[in-house]
């Protein structure tokens, strides 16, 4: 070897020991480049559909139902006096008692509230898409998986996030939502997925049948020769096209699922979810299960959806009472957080935006209390609210109003990635709504 | 001088007949044949992939040699969607039949007594086909050298593996 060879073979050599311990699973050399405002992002997917007349404009039933009763009923969201008088959306005979706030301090007081965002979509699951994708593909088909990438897939390539530190919580397997952990974009796709459970199936009666007696394997004796039996297997496939690839959970990560599932199923029998204090829906025992998931894997980011409130295609009462419990379920949420969930308390930003909103005009179902129901395709169904509080995030602030709208629910994408510090890589990778900003640049 | 007799004639008459007769009506005799060919060897036309349902009714009776029921079906299906990671969620579901009563399985002593018969009808039950003499010798050898190998860990990495997942 010439003195040249040896040189460059030496310096080759020399950045490879450099470079090596900064390659992150995902495969990029280093990690990205923008500050983290928060170490955590809780989305919360609200909750199926949401006029702004009795959400942030707390109207009650005097705009719907042609009545004068107004107020607040989303007390841990927002400020404001609650209904005086027709009380339904409590729990009780006909929903009289009203479900105590859980917050000390409103939602609206310790963040920015967004009076009126635009919605890119009246339907739910190009709504649901919109705000994990920030973009609205117009052939976005309705059982099809994401078709731009998802903020999952970009924090996990852009943010060399393991599996496990990124989780969508669905409230069921229905409507499309278990397809929304990943895209099947080709430059991102299922190797950048979220982890996902549609926990009042997975740890539900089904659940408890066919996944709560699984045999534990021991990792090394028993886990490692099964999994390389299974890659031999594997290789030995003479498979031409696609063969389904996993999320890219290590062995560790799904040991540690599985464990976590374990738990679950123990908690379930005994009763003690961390579910809210009032859960008589589904909505509400989705929240307690992301509780758990939170405070056993502490995610960088944690999606929630709920969808009770979309109800009010044919039942105004019960979309009133949805939305209280959709707000009992935010309050406990960030109130878990704060003290159930060290490793997040205070370093943490939660979010909260509708996919969509809904109607000005109602359909003609009326329901037990002869109110008139409200389905969601016109231009009212475009008008949303959104909100976050937390870390890095002003103060009891509100921008924009009825009439004055800023933001776009796409916005949420590149706010996520703010957060977490990839808003560069995600702003550049060019697939987000045209106009899309972070939230923190429209204040 | 001898003369033809009509007598004569009917006998000679008769011969040609009969001659005629045996020659004319020969055919020819083909036999056809076929190469033998291993059908259960080759795994390249499996391209379709299997439903949740298809591959836990498929599971169950290779596991336990009976059928699930519809209903049973849907709610495994359930499962499997209600979990992120599908590969992951058949492990839990795999292991969770491995632990219930009345699967199927040989005994590490039934393995052990004829490595290479176990080896064939482990490829035939769950990959309807028989291994390579390649795949046979790695097996072979996978069992000799690691004592944990027992035939669930094999039941379960066939169960585990993409081809099973495709018919």
């Amino acid at each position: 070897m010439d003195r040249r060879k040896f040189i460059q073979r030496t310096g080759a050599a020399a950045a490879g020991l450099f470079a090596a311990p900064y390659i992150l699973p995902s495969g990029r050399l280093f990690a990205a480049s923008g500050a983290q405002l928060a170490e955590h992002v809780v989305l919360v997917m609200f909750a199926g559909g949401v006029r702004q007349q009795e959400s942030v404009l707390q109207r009650y039933i005097a705009d719907a139902q042609n009545d004068t009763v107004e107020g607040n009923i989303l007390y841990n969201m927002l400020d404001g006096a609650p209904p005086s008088e027709k009380i339904v959306y409590g729990t009780g005979l006909g929903g009289i008692d009203p479900i105590q706030s859980i917050l000390g301090q409103t939602l609206q007081q310790q963040g920015t509230l967004f009076r009126e965002m635009r919605a890119v979509s009246a339907g739910h699951y190009s709504g649901l898409n919109s705000l994990l994708q920030g973009n609205t593909a117009a052939t976005q088909g309705l059982q099809q998986k994401p078709l731009n990438p998802t903020i999952f897939e970009y924090l996990r390539r852009h943010g060399g996030f393991p599996a496990t530190k990124t989780w969508f919580v669905g409230n069921t397997i229905g409507n499309s939502v278990p397809l929304l952990n990943h895209s099947i974009h080709p430059n991102y796709g299922s190797q950048y997925g979220a982890n996902f459970f549609a926990p009042n199936v997975t740890f539900g009666p089904a659940g408890d049948q066919y996944l709560s007696d699984a045999k534990v394997y021991h990792p090394e004796d028993q886990l490692t020769p099964i999994y390389e039996m299974k890659a031999f297997l594997d290789n030995s496939f003479e498979h031409v096209g696609h063969v389904p690839s996993g999320l890219g959970n290590t062995p560790e990560e799904k040991q540690d699922i599985k464990a976590f599932m374990a738990e679950m199923f123990t908690k379930t029998q005994n009763g003690t979810i961390a579910h809210p204090p009032v859960h008589d829906s589904g909505d509400l025992t989705t929240v307690g299960y992301a509780c758990e998931v939170m405070k056993w894997f502490k995610p960088a980011l944690t999606v929630v959806n709920m969808s009770g409130v979309d109800g009010c295609h044919s039942s105004f009462t019960g979309y009133l009472a949805a939305m209280h419990r959709a707000d009992h379920a935010v309050g406990h949420l960030w109130d878990f957080i704060q003290n159930q969930v060290p490793g997040m308390a205070g370093n943490t930003v939660i979010i909260a935006v509708p996919e969509c909103g809904r109607n000005a005009e109602p359909n003609a179902i009326l329901d037990q209390n002869d109110w008139v129901s409200f389905d969601h395709s016109d231009s009212n169904s475009m008008r949303v609210f959104g909100m976050m509080a937390g870390a890095s995030v002003p103060g009891n602030l509100s921008v924009g109003g009825e009439g004055n709208q800023v933001g776009i629910v796409t916005d949420v994408v590149p706010t996520i990635a703010e957060i977490l510090g990839v808003k560069n890589e995600v702003m550049g990778a060019g697939m987000l709504e045209p106009g899309t900003l972070s939230l923190f640049d429209r204040i | 001088m001898r003369t033809f007799t009509t007598r004569h004639r009917l006998a000679t008459g008769c011969f040609l007949f009969a001659m005629l007769f045996m020659s004319a009506c020969k055919k020819d005799l083909f036999i056809y044949e076929v190469d033998p060919v291993d059908l259960g060897q080759f795994d390249g036309a499996k391209d379709r992939e299997k439903s949740n349902q298809e591959f836990a009714a498929i599971l169950h009776a290779n596991l336990f040699q009976t059928a699930l029921s519809p209903n049973d079906l849907y709610k495994i299906d359930q499962c499997i969607q209600s979990i992120g990671d599908k590969q992951l969620a058949r492990e839990v579901m795999i292991s969770n039949f491995m632990n219930k009563p009345g699967v199927m399985i040989p005994t590490s002593e039934e393995m052990q007594a004829d490595v290479d018969a176990f080896i064939i009808a482990t490829y035939n039950r769950f990959l309807v086909r028989n291994p390579t003499e390649a795949e046979k010798t790695w097996f072979r050898n996978m069992i000799a050298s690691d004592p944990n190998v027992t035939p669930e860990l094999i039941y379960f990495s066939f169960a585990l593996s993409e081809e099973y997942l495709f018919y």
